[in-house]
């Protein structure tokens, strides 16, 4: 399943100047994108397994990676939420 | 008439360049020295040309239009867009619009349809292998997009069809160009899904060992053991075009060794070209 919305700011955080924005003013940059609230939420508490579900592997693994979560902590979150 | 000189593959992660002084020594030395082979040999080949042949990491298509296959036909691309790569020699790279565009239009009368761009962004995937092979001259660069990211995914054996409508296309062109194919990326690793940083040695070894067998018999072990063996395996796509170029004969192994570090089973491979 891909949501088209999560998976394009996803996308657009590929951008250093957004991914800055989004770590300094994260709800200002989401209210730019119509996002479901349980997605909203989801991204709010680093709910890997709920986003997983939802956009591509790599997009997924950028976007952690954009907002500063190492990679040991990404992959324990994907396996036990 | 213009000629195939040279095929290879080489693998590509981002963790090559970003951890690449976390890499252990030995592995460090055996990557340099497996890159830098290719490199000799590539440039030994003298290819006017190089067609790379890697996936889009996100970097100029979306889920608005995510093609199977996109052929660069322009005069110049840009080089990565990752800030990591920012240390990456060439901000440009310099395309062949001319055997690029005879490319598309042979692989149309084919009844291939790939997409085409004139103006591509080229990622790590492409340009992590022609960084780490220390190319003193850079060919120029023919990309081919294929898609081993996003399902679906185009065949197994579609991949080497491409790759001997490459070869077919190539021959056919009328000016005296040398030409050669790198595939990028592979062999087994896993990239944001449960298994990331998993390296299956022993599929990349029978893959490999496989790579020298009848074609049907590499096709049908992928397609039973890709789903299976990480997402970023799916790269091997681009392995099957070189393949497909080569006359399907088999390559010499330059060398293999899975790089926990990188999280990526490490491939260097250069094909004997059949005439």
């Amino acid at each position: 399943m891909r949501d088209y919305w999560l998976s394009k700011l996803f996308f657009d955080l590929q951008s250093p100047a957004l991914a800055a924005e989004f770590r300094a003013e994260r709800d200002k940059v989401l209210a730019r994108y119509p996002l479901q609230g349980t997605v909203k939420d989801a991204i709010a508490r680093q709910d890997v397994p709920f986003l997983a579900e939802r956009t591509n592997a790599y997009l997924l693994r950028y976007y952690f990676f954009a907002t500063g979560m190492k990679d040991d902590e990404f992959i324990r979150r994907l396996n036990h939420g | 008439m213009a000629e195939l000189v040279g095929a290879f593959a080489a693998s590509h992660g981002p963790l090559i360049i970003r951890e690449w002084q976390r890499v252990p020594a030995g592995e460090k030395k055996r990557m340099a020295a497996a890159y830098k082979e290719l490199g000799r040999r590539l440039t030994a080949a003298e290819p006017d040309v190089l067609i790379v042949v890697s996936p889009d990491h996100w970097s100029n298509f979306f889920l608005d239009n995510y093609p199977a296959v996109c052929i660069g036909v322009g005069a110049e691309n840009d080089g990565p867009p990752e800030p990591w790569m920012k240390a990456f020699p060439h901000r440009t790279l310099a395309g062949h619009p001319g055997l690029a565009s005879h490319i598309v239009g042979e692989a149309l009368r084919a009844g291939f349809e790939p997409a085409l761009s004139h103006r591509l962004k080229l990622d790590h995937g492409s340009c992590i292998p022609l960084w780490k092979m220390e190319l003193e001259r850079l060919p120029k660069i023919v990309p081919m997009l294929l898609n081993s990211i996003e399902p679906p995914m185009p065949t197994l054996g579609r991949c080497y069809e491409w790759g001997a409508l490459l070869r077919k296309a190539i021959e056919a062109y009328s000016e005296p160009l040398r030409v050669a194919i790198l595939g990028t990326g592979g062999l087994s690793h896993s990239i944001g899904e449960k298994t990331m940083g998993a390296i299956y040695e022993d599929f990349d070894n029978e893959t490999i060992r496989l790579f020298d067998r009848p074609r049907d018999e590499l096709i049908r072990y992928l397609d039973a053991k890709l789903p299976t063996h990480g997402n970023g395996s799916e790269e091997v796509r681009n392995w099957l075009v070189a393949h497909g170029a080569a006359g399907g004969r088999g390559f010499e192994l330059v060398d293999y060794l899975p790089v926990p570090t990188v999280i990526v089973g490490c491939g260097f491979a250069s094909w004997r070209i059949s005439a």
